[in-house]
Parts: C-alpha cells; sequence; structure tokens
C-alpha cells in the first residue's frame, strides 16, 4: 500500500493554518510533484495550500479553489495528492462527511488521494509528537492509517522548524484562501512562509 | 520582553482605541487583545476612567480563548468586586467555568440566573454554546429554534442557527435560518452571498437558478464581493451546461456566465500589479475560466 509522506513545508504550513485559527475548523489542500513512481516509494506531499476557515461544507468556492488550484499545479507540475482539516472541536478528529467527499473528488484524479485530519490536541509549542492521522481509501471507506508510520519524511527537521515557527507567531501572516478572496493581493502560495521556513532549515 | 507601546510606538490612548474598535466590530484576534489589553490594565488603569470594566470585560474573554486563567480571574475578581451579584458578570463567571471544561458548574451558574431572571438570553445561549462545545450538535439546534421561537429577532442566534445546520449538511434548515436573517437584513450582501451558497451546494436546477439570483443580488449590494462574482459564474456556468433547461435559458445563462468571467479576470488584473506571484494567480485564473467554458451546442 501506497504510504503518504509530508515534506516539513506541507506539514508547516498545514499546522499554521490551524494554529491561526483556533476557534475555527480549516481546511486546505496538499500536492505532491507530478512524477511517475517506483513500485513501494511514497508520495510527497511537497506543499500545502491552506484554503478556508470557519464554515468549511458550502461547495462553491470549494469548486472554485480545486479548478483553480489545479491549474495552477499543472503550471507547477505538481498534481492535487491530498485534503486535510482540522475540526473545530479539540476532541472531534474523525472526517465528516464533507472531508470524505471532498477527498473522495480528488481521488477521482489521483489514486493514491489521502485524507489528513489534524489533531488539536497535539498542536502544542514543543511540537512532541506529530499533529495529524492520515485516512487511506479502502474499499470505498476512508480509514485510519496505523500511527507509528512515520508521516513526515524528516520528522526532527519539521518538529524543530514547527516550534520555531510558533514561536515567532509566523501563522499571523499565513493567507489562505478566504484570505485571497476577501483581498486578491492577499497570495495563497505563501512565498514569504516558504522562504522562512527554508531559512530554517 | 518590549511592551506593545515599544514595540509598535503607540500610545495609551491609540491601544484603547484600538479595544474598542475590536469590540465594537467583534474581532475574535485574542492574542492581540490579551497582548495590548494586559498592558493597558497593568499600566494605564489610572487614566481609563469609567472604560475599565467593559475593558475588563473584553480582556478576560479573550484571555479565556488563551488559556491565560490566571489574567481571567484578575479581570473578574475586579468585576465582582465593583458589580456585586450582577448578572452579567456571573455569565462571564460561568465562561470561565466552561474554559476550564467544568461544565455541571457552569451549567448550575446560568441555571442559577435564569431562575433569577427567565428572560436572560446571554445565558441560555451559553448554554446552547456549552452543548455545542460537547459536540451535542442535535441538541443545540434543538435548544436554539425553541430559544428563537421566543426571541425571534435575536440575528446572532440566526446565524449561529445556519452555521449548525450547514455543519450537519442540512442545507434546506440552513437556507431557511438564512431567509429569516435576509428577511430583516436585506442590505447585507454577506447574508445574500452565503444563502446563494448553500442553494448552490444543495444542487438541482431549481437551486442552481436561485443561487445564481443571490449571487447577482449580492453583487449589486457589494460589487467587490469575490465569491458572489465566482458563485455567479459557477451557477451560470453549470445551468448553460445542463440538458435540462431551454435554449433561452442557455443563452441567457452562457452570456451571465461569460460576463462574471470578464468581471473576475479584471478584478484579476487591477490586483496584480507588478508582483510575479499574482501575475501566475492571473494567468490560473484565465486558464480555469477557459477550461470550464461551456461550449455552444
Amino acid at each position: 500500500m501506497t504510504v503518504i509522506k509530508l515534506t516539513t513545508q506541507a506539514y508547516c504550513k498545514m499546522l499554521l493554518h490551524a494554529a491561526k485559527y483556533p476557534h475555527c475548523a480549516v481546511n486546505g489542500l496538499l500536492v505532491a510533484e507530478n512524477q511517475k513512481r517506483k513500485d513501494g516509494q511514497p508520495v510527497l506531499c511537497v506543499d500545502c495550500v491552506p484554503l478556508f476557515h470557519g464554515t468549511l461544507a458550502l461547495a462553491p468556492m470549494m469548486e472554485i479553489a480545486l479548478t483553480l488550484i489545479d491549474t495552477w499545479c499543472k503550471e507547477n507540475k505538481y498534481v492535487i495528492a491530498g485534503y486535510y482539516q482540522a475540526n473545530e472541536r479539540i476532541k472531534e478528529t474523525r472526517p465528516n462527511q464533507f472531508a470524505e467527499k471532498v477527498a473522495a473528488r480528488i481521488a477521482e484524479n489521483f489514486s493514491e488521494a489521502a485524507l489528513i485530519m489534524v489533531d488539536n490536541s497535539n498542536i502544542s509549542m514543543g511540537c512532541y509528537d506529530p499533529a495529524i492521522s492520515v485516512f487511506e481509501h479502502h474499499d470505498n471507506k476512508w480509514k485510519c492509517r496505523d500511527a507509528s508510520i512515520d508521516c513526515c519524511e524528516d520528522w526532527s527537521e519539521a518538529q524543530k522548524i514547527m516550534s520555531a515557527l510558533l514561536e515567532d507567531r509566523s501563522y499571523d501572516s499565513l493567507i489562505d484562501f478566504d484570505n485571497h478572496l476577501d483581498d486578491l493581493r492577499n497570495d495563497w502560495t505563501n512565498p514569504e512562509i516558504n522562504k522562512s521556513i527554508l531559512h530554517l532549515c | 520582553m518590549a511592551s506593545v507601546s515599544d514595540m509598535y510606538d503607540v500610545t495609551w490612548e491609540e491601544m484603547r482605541d484600538k479595544l474598542r474598535k475590536w469590540r465594537e466590530e467583534n474581532y475574535r484576534n485574542s492574542e492581540q487583545i490579551v497582548e495590548v489589553g494586559e498592558e493597558l490594565i497593568q499600566e494605564h488603569a489610572s487614566k481609563l476612567g469609567d472604560d475599565i470594566w467593559i475593558i475588563y470585560e473584553q480582556v478576560m474573554i479573550a484571555a479565556l480563548d488563551c488559556s491565560r486563567d490566571d489574567l481571567a480571574t484578575t479581570c473578574l475578581h475586579e468585576l465582582q468586586k465593583q458589580f456585586q451579584g450582577s448578572h452579567r458578570v456571573k455569565r462571564l463567571a460561568g465562561m470561565r467555568l466552561e474554559a476550564l471544561e467544568r461544565y455541571d458548574e457552569a451549567l448550575k451558574m446560568y441555571n442559577d440566573i435564569l431562575q433569577d431572571d427567565s428572560t436572560n438570553t446571554a445565558a441560555r445561549k451559553r448554554k446552547i454554546a456549552i452543548l455545542k462545545a460537547q459536540g451535542k450538535s442535535t441538541e443545540a439546534i434543538r435548544e436554539l429554534n425553541e430559544y428563537l421561537e421566543q426571541f425571534v429577532g435575536d440575528q446572532e442566534a440566526w446565524h449561529e442557527l445556519a452555521e449548525l445546520y450547514i455543519n450537519e449538511h442540512d442545507y434546506a434548515k440552513a437556507a431557511f435560518s438564512l431567509e429569516e436573517l435576509m428577511m430583516t437584513n436585506p442590505h447585507n450582501h454577506l447574508y445574500c452571498e452565503q444563502y446563494a451558497e448553500v442553494k448552490y451546494t444543495q444542487g438541482g436546477i431549481e437551486n442552481l437558478e436561485l443561487s445564481r439570483k443571490y449571487f447577482a443580488q449580492a453583487l449589486k449590494l457589494n460589487n467587490r464581493n469575490m465569491r458572489a462574482l465566482f458563485g455567479l459564474y459557477l451557477s451560470a456556468s453549470h445551468i448553460a451546461a445542463s440538458p435540462k433547461v431551454s435554449a433561452k435559458v442557455k443563452k441567457d445563462n452562457v452570456k451571465y456566465a461569460a460576463w462574471a468571467a470578464s468581471q473576475i479576470n479584471r478584478a484579476y488584473q487591477l490586483a496584480g500589479h507588478g508582483t510575479k506571484e499574482t501575475k501566475c494567480s492571473l494567468k490560473a485564473v484565465e486558464e480555469m475560466l477557459e477550461s470550464m467554458q461551456i461550449m455552444p451546442s
């Protein structure tokens, strides 16, 4: 079974999104490089596009975001490879119907798509544990993958950098698609944050 | 740790005014409120006059959001000293218990208030908030509906109900709640736009046509609402592409979609002056609109 892994950039931006809106549900997409993979090679999600915060379960803006980001992916030789969601309630870690629908739609285009749920209770300044659960599509159901499999390409690097970003309150400058719709000049590719992460590596 | 006034070169009056702006516009930027408010209270309390009480309340609620129980308790004590026996302050004490997840004790506080004053809306709404926090969405919805039967004019409650229904994927009831809001706030473009999104999500030609109309209405009320513009484009495109509509309806919707597309392009061009990143965005939008174009039948 193909394993999904996240680069430090993808993991950090996803958690920064959750940290920016602690009182809201948030969601977004994960993208991977569009290339042929050898058998057994994991799918590496290299970047994350934060989408919405607040009321997630409405279709139109999600459709626009998926189409726009799909076009952007093609320009950059990426493919949409996953969907993440952080629920509003700290103890709620299961995906809802909307999450499953979006993930299924992504899977139509990329069969090994992953559905990632952020585990809100594991987000801390020290970043002791990976704060996500990965769900994979088996027999038309989304099943949670064994937590012992490492989800990050380099967990200790991700941990170190995530901690530094949280200390710096970098989440204040994270732009999601909602922010972009509020003001088109807001850039959802987050080049400044990408630079900060690279700088910390 | 540098003080806020040093870091941002602001006076205490500017800090006080910022807090007021955030209070009046109902922002939930709790970290900032705590940062600014705590300094204001600690360094400039004597200059604030009677404003200090409402600032204590605002900072206390923000402190709860940030798990700063120390700060929240300080503010609460000051308020309890000044306004002994006040229901408004008792509600704040209840909120602190909620933040500590001591829901049973919080419930008791609110029930005490309601026994004293059965029309106290704040206490009733906190009880519903507890149900929401505990994940009891069905009960929260039921209680909120009962509340709204009595307090029909409570906008905040109608909006909360709409959001609860959306989260439960009950789009029909969400639409109904938003209709109430639109009736009492006909000039609010945000309600129009959200209603249109709900209708679109419900699906089916009739709902799509309604959604297009309400996206258009939202645009009339605020021609810079990008969501309404995108929504108009999407809904018109889908109607035009549907095999179930007449040739005239198809033709009309192709026109609406084309107009919306040109407006979207224009908006991106206006926003994109100069930076490389926004040029990428513009290109992506152009390609997206092309890829979604309806072939004339």
